[in-house]
């Protein structure tokens, strides 16, 4: 079988997590779609490197032409996330009742997280992973996954609630 | 197990990431502790509502020219259409054969025989998505695939419980014609490959990122395959047996 052949066999089926979660990082199509036609013909260089389960590996591909890219056009970002390991996990409620979910409010709060919140949420999340498959691909310790992701739901329960409130005081006025 | 730690620990359990040991230790403070139970029932609606309300962004098929434009070498993916016309042939082969009742798998072709569903499952996921019937309605699903098959394989729509029927379609794999069912779960699809028949292992199989499950119920062979993770998926199995 040749190289193109396999990789389209085991690599390509994976497109549109490689496309999710780039677009989740980039918040942009456009965007999105360049870095993951350079993600992807990195991989396909890269491909007899493989071992083991395809998506994780495209995935962690993916994340890093992503932070690339996101040092290079908006610095401040990758620069600016708070330190979640300072702090031990504050007690804060996630509190959250589903019926107040709505879906808009929670894509915006989802996509106003920061950088590393974000990558964590969505790849467990939408894309179903491990914490060991995410520690791999974000490339920290799997406590640390665990910290941002608890951090991530906070932060997003919190946003979806203050979200939520301030539209209710709109429709008030 | 203090407070704080079980606050902590909140999370890889609605994640399922915790072990047999801890899990156990942390259901006894749940059962003991109204407020902790209060947060994991809120923390897994959270979890909930992300996955089914959060847009997951499938990649659009203008990207999947692109790529296909600027990978070295020749595109090879035969189109699935290739295997149509051998479809009605082999039926009528094999509704022969099984008229005489010779549908036995050697253990030997089970490996073989996986290999073929996951590749079936990877080739329908590539492009268009090829299902023959479109339907959630397994009173329009069923007769369809009856129709075509020389079996009735069970159907049902699973979206109460998040697996929502998209349809189905005829295949033909391991050398015999099966029915394969179309669910739906987030953005994940899932194929279930029905067979009468018995198989020689039941269980979990991955490769290449995908997940299959393997049972069989009542004379019939049931095989998912997806990349759903396999908490779900298994899920799945048992509503189908269950429902058979």
């Amino acid at each position: 079988m040749t190289d193109r052949r396999r990789f389209e066999q085991q690599v390509l089926p994976h497109i549109d997590a490689a496309f999710n979660l780039a677009r989740w990082l980039t918040r942009n199509d456009h965007d999105a779609e360049d870095v993951v036609q350079d993600a992807m013909l990195r991989a396909y260089r890269h491909f007899e490197g493989l071992r083991g389960e395809a998506r994780p590996w495209l995935l962690a591909i993916v994340r890093n032409a992503c932070f690339s890219w996101i040092r290079r056009n908006r610095p401040a970002e990758v620069a600016a996330g708070p330190d979640e390991e300072a702090t031990a996990p504050a007690d804060g409620p996630e509190a959250l009742l589903a019926r107040e979910l709505d879906r808009r409010m929670l894509n915006e709060a989802i996509a106003a997280l920061p950088l590393q919140f974000r990558e964590v949420l969505i790849l467990r999340e939408l894309e179903d992973l491990s914490y060991r498959e995410i520690a791999r691909i974000a490339d920290v310790p799997i406590g640390t996954v665990m910290s941002r992701l608890a951090r991530a739901r906070r932060l997003l329960a919190e946003s979806v609630r203050v979200i939520a409130v301030a539209s209710r005081l709109q429709t008030e006025k | 197990m203090k407070p704080e730690e079980a606050a902590r620990l909140l999370h890889a359990y609605v994640d399922r990431e915790l072990d047999a040991a801890k899990s156990l230790e942390l259901e006894a403070q749940l059962a003991a502790d109204p407020a902790l139970r209060e947060r994991f029932a809120r923390l897994r609606e959270l979890s909930a509502g992300i996955r089914e309300k959060a847009d997951y962004h499938a990649a659009p098929s203008s990207l999947a020219a692109r790529l296909s434009a600027a990978l070295p070498g020749a595109a090879s993916i035969a189109p699935r259409r290739a295997t149509r016309w051998i479809l009605p042939a082999a039926a009528a082969a094999l509704a022969a054969a099984l008229a005489v009742g010779i549908a036995l798998v050697r253990p030997g072709d089970e490996d073989a025989l996986l290999r073929e569903m996951v590749a079936s499952h990877v080739r329908s996921t590539l492009g268009n998505r090829l299902i023959d019937v479109a339907s959630s309605d397994q009173h329009t699903v069923k007769p369809w695939l009856s129709a075509r098959l020389p079996f009735s394989p069970p159907v049902a729509d699973f979206s109460p419980e998040g697996f929502e029927l998209a349809g189905a379609r005829v295949d033909y794999v391991g050398g015999r014609p099966v029915a394969v069912l179309v669910y739906k779960r987030r953005q994940h699809l899932i194929d279930a490959f029905i067979w009468p028949g018995s198989g020689p292992r039941d269980g979990a199989y991955s490769r290449d990122g995908f997940n299959v499950e393997r049972s069989s119920v009542e004379g019939m062979r049931i095989c998912l395959v997806s990349d759903l993770n396999r908490n779900e998926l298994s899920d799945l199995a048992r509503l189908l047996i269950a429902r058979r």
